[in-house]
């Protein structure tokens, strides 16, 4: 059925012009920086130098350079570790036991948790990677409190496991969001029907996993449909923390993509990365937009 | 179809601008790292007092600061004046970013004193597209209390990579933490590049037929594979896998040369490669609360790199950069901007910068000052720059640093000598075609 435009709107077309045009012009922008990317990653364009003026079309070399050579399958491997663990595993885990421990909790202990994962999440990304950094260095604090005073010699968590420190320290930075989405989620759970399950003679990981779950997935869905895309494309933390190193350990598709778009200068090849993550990011959205939908 | 470039690289400007603060033009405008405040800042605020024009100056952190000037000189945005890495003048200026300042330096009383080789490095088809601060040298310092404990004599004076290892591995056995600080990796940039790579590499081969260096300057081509570049990454192999004298995580800490300047102040280093500017820098490089010389040279000392030790390699080596100070094709009034750029560069305000900070002089009214040649530090460093040499500053030399910095980092990984060479060969064949690229045996 056509939906009926509202009759004061119908009655007034240039209102209806007037308040469409931001919409439409909001789209142009967003398609124009899409189609950017896209037009430009068939070129040999580059920031500085002779190539930013008299650039060329390259064909597909861009996208096959992503698979023969250094550089894209690597990030690719180190992203997937990257969001699997810091972002699906980590903070949607963790968020959600949050949710259901405090659920219904009142006082300080819950306001203590929640301000504590509130300030993580709210921390500048600069501040937190200085803080994370002098924290798992050689000298830092968890060498200074934990590791030596067990008799241990101290680690350079910073050196030996970078990947797994920042995987923590997104986990610790973005469990928040989690959080929030869950406790609202777990709030709309009508308690009637969890008493109903009680009184069935269910224990509370049956009322858990056959009751609760089932009616948050949707919430579910959408948190894990956020976080991927937050994670995937995250930069800041990672590049303030390790730069991408050492070596190449922590070196992921946003990083890969700042390296090769402003220090080697190469935008066409940049823009040929970046349109690939748009359509792995793209692909994650609608399986999880696809999870949303309600079973028949 | 070839589009307008401006265009093309909005989007890029949109990404710098939600990264990092904009620049509000006024009247003339600067964009300087904060290394260079001692001696930009009392330049604008003398040509604000001259003329009366307000300055709207931006001054950046040195980390992602070449990255900001790219992108800010590609979409048009760039403040009037510039300062810039000199590596980055000839792409620039090929883009047709900057201004030729040829004109208006032959108006200039001062410019008879700069010395005409240092032009070359901002310079372009022979045209002079930016000035000077300052040149450099490079050199292995080191601190004498470590040194001592680890029983080594003083001066220390390697001959040869394998005393610098030795003296490392002595080090290391005294619990010092980062016995060798060798620049490796991407974020360290051109550090990895300057102060790692290329120190080693002009020492690894006979500097016959340019073997030891990244480009084949008479031929015109990048050397993709060379028994200098793989002793060279053997060498770090040697520091960074092998004997393990320093993590390779400081050279990806948050701020890198914070770290390792801290860690020099706590006695953690015991070698550093690096260069000149470290005799003030180590404790600021704009001078403020600088201990005195005597006081410095108490603490630290340095030594020329010395070649591999092979009777066909240079004894030492040494090459040289700078910053340089340039105008943005884009300023709108050049006039007043190139005021503002001399009189950054005034006799008085250079002279004191550049002998203050122990920098080595690039006119000769400042090298043939009393104040200068009696600097017993600059006379010392100045005869190391005797031998020097500069980097492969032709277009495509800043994919070429990136993917040699790249090497050391994939040594860093784990990666062998021999794939590591191979993946290097491979990505300049890749950019730069199969017969602009040389291999030798």
């Amino acid at each position: 059925m056509r939906k009926k435009i509202n009759p004061w709107l119908a009655g007034n077309i240039p209102l209806l012009v007037a308040v469409a045009l931001p919409a439409a012009l909001f789209l142009s922008v967003l398609v124009y920086f899409a189609g950017w990317a896209i037009t430009f990653s068939f070129t040999d364009l580059e920031t500085i130098g002779r190539k930013s003026v008299n650039w060329d079309w390259v064909g597909l070399k861009n996208y096959i350079r992503l698979f023969t050579r250094q550089g894209f399958l690597q990030s690719l491997w180190v992203t997937v570790i990257f969001t699997f663990f810091s972002a699906v595993i980590g903070q949607t885990i963790i968020g959600f036991l949050l949710a259901v421990a405090l659920r219904g909790k009142r006082g300080l202990l819950k306001t203590t948790v929640e301000v504590s994962i509130m300030l993580g999440w709210l921390l500048p990304d600069i501040v937190a990677a200085f803080l994370w950094s002098a924290s798992a260095s050689q000298t830092g604090l968890i060498n200074r409190v934990i590791i030596e005073p067990l008799g241990f010699a101290p680690i350079n968590f910073m050196n030996d496991y970078a990947l797994v420190v920042v995987i923590i320290a997104n986990t610790w930075k973005g469990s928040a969001w989690s959080y929030l989405l869950f406790s609202a989620a777990l709030d709309a759970v009508p308690k009637e029907i969890i008493e109903a399950a009680k009184v069935d003679g269910t224990t509370p990981i049956q009322r858990l996993w056959k009751v609760v779950i089932p009616m948050i997935r949707p919430h579910i869905a959408t948190n894990m449909l956020f976080i991927t895309i937050w994670t995937f494309t995250y930069f800041p933390l990672i590049y303030a923390l390790t730069g991408g190193g050492p070596g190449n350990d922590t070196n992921v598709l946003a990083i890969f993509l700042y390296q090769t778009s402003f220090d080697v200068h190469r935008l066409g090849y940049g823009s040929a990365i970046s349109v690939a993550m748009l359509l792995i990011v793209g692909a994650l959205s609608i399986f999880y937009l696809r999870l949303l939908k309600e079973p028949k | 179809m070839k589009k307008p470039t401006v265009l093309a690289l909005l989007p890029s400007l949109a990404l710098a601008g939600s990264l990092m603060p904009s620049v509000a033009m006024a009247d003339v405008s600067i964009m300087y790292p904060e290394f260079i405040t001692a001696l930009v800042k009392p330049g604008i605020e003398a040509y604000e007092a001259n003329t009366g024009i307000k300055v709207n100056a931006v001054k950046m952190p040195t980390v992602g600061y070449e990255q900001r000037v790219a992108v800010d000189l590609a979409a048009g945005t760039a403040p009037d004046i510039v300062v810039m890495d000199s590596f980055m003048v000839a792409e620039l200026a090929s883009a047709n970013y900057l201004h030729p300042l040829d004109a208006q330096l032959k108006g200039w009383d001062q410019y008879k004193y700069y010395i005409k080789s240092l032009l070359s490095v901002a310079s372009y088809d022979d045209k002079v597209y930016a000035l000077p601060t300052d040149t450099d040298v490079r050199m292995l310092w080191y601190d004498k209390s470590v040194m001592k404990k680890a029983g080594i004599a003083l001066p220390w004076s390697p001959k040869s990579w394998d005393d610098v290892l030795a003296a490392s591995e002595k080090i290391k056995a005294q619990g010092v933490p980062y016995s060798f600080v060798l620049p490796a990796g991407t974020k360290r940039a051109e550090a990895t590049t300057m102060q790692g790579v290329y120190m080693a590499l002009l020492g690894a081969d006979t500097p016959k037929d340019d073997r030891n260096r990244l480009r084949n300057r008479k031929e015109g081509k990048w050397i993709g594979d060379s028994p200098a570049l793989r002793r060279t990454l053997e060498l770090y192999r040697q520091v960074y896998v092998e004997k393990q004298l320093t993590p390779a995580s400081i050279n990806y800490e948050t701020n890198v040369d914070a770290f390792v300047r801290t860690a020099i102040t706590k006695h953690q280093v015991g070698i550093l490669a690096s260069g000149s500017w470290e005799f003030s820098c180590i404790w600021d490089c704009n001078g403020v609360n600088l201990p005195s010389v005597e006081e410095r040279n108490a603490v630290l000392g340095w030594a020329p790199w010395p070649g591999m030790g092979r009777a066909d390699t240079l004894k030492t080596t040494n090459i040289s950069g700078g910053w340089t100070i340039g105008m943005a094709q884009s300023a709108k009034d050049k006039k007043e901007a190139f005021k503002l750029l001399t009189t950054i560069f005034d006799h008085g305000n250079f002279s004191e910068w550049t002998v203050a900070e122990h920098r080595m002089g690039v006119r000769t009214d400042i090298t043939e000052s009393p104040e200068y040649t009696q600097d017993a530090y600059l006379a010392k460093a100045t005869k190391l720059a005797e031998n020097t040499t500069s980097r492969d500053t032709f277009p495509g030399y800043n994919v070429v640093t990136q993917l040699i910095q790249q090497a050391t980092g994939n040594i860093l990984d784990g990666m062998s000598v021999d794939d590591a060479i191979t993946e290097y060969k491979e990505s300049l064949i890749d950019e730069f075609g199969e017969d602009q690229v040389i291999v030798y045996k």
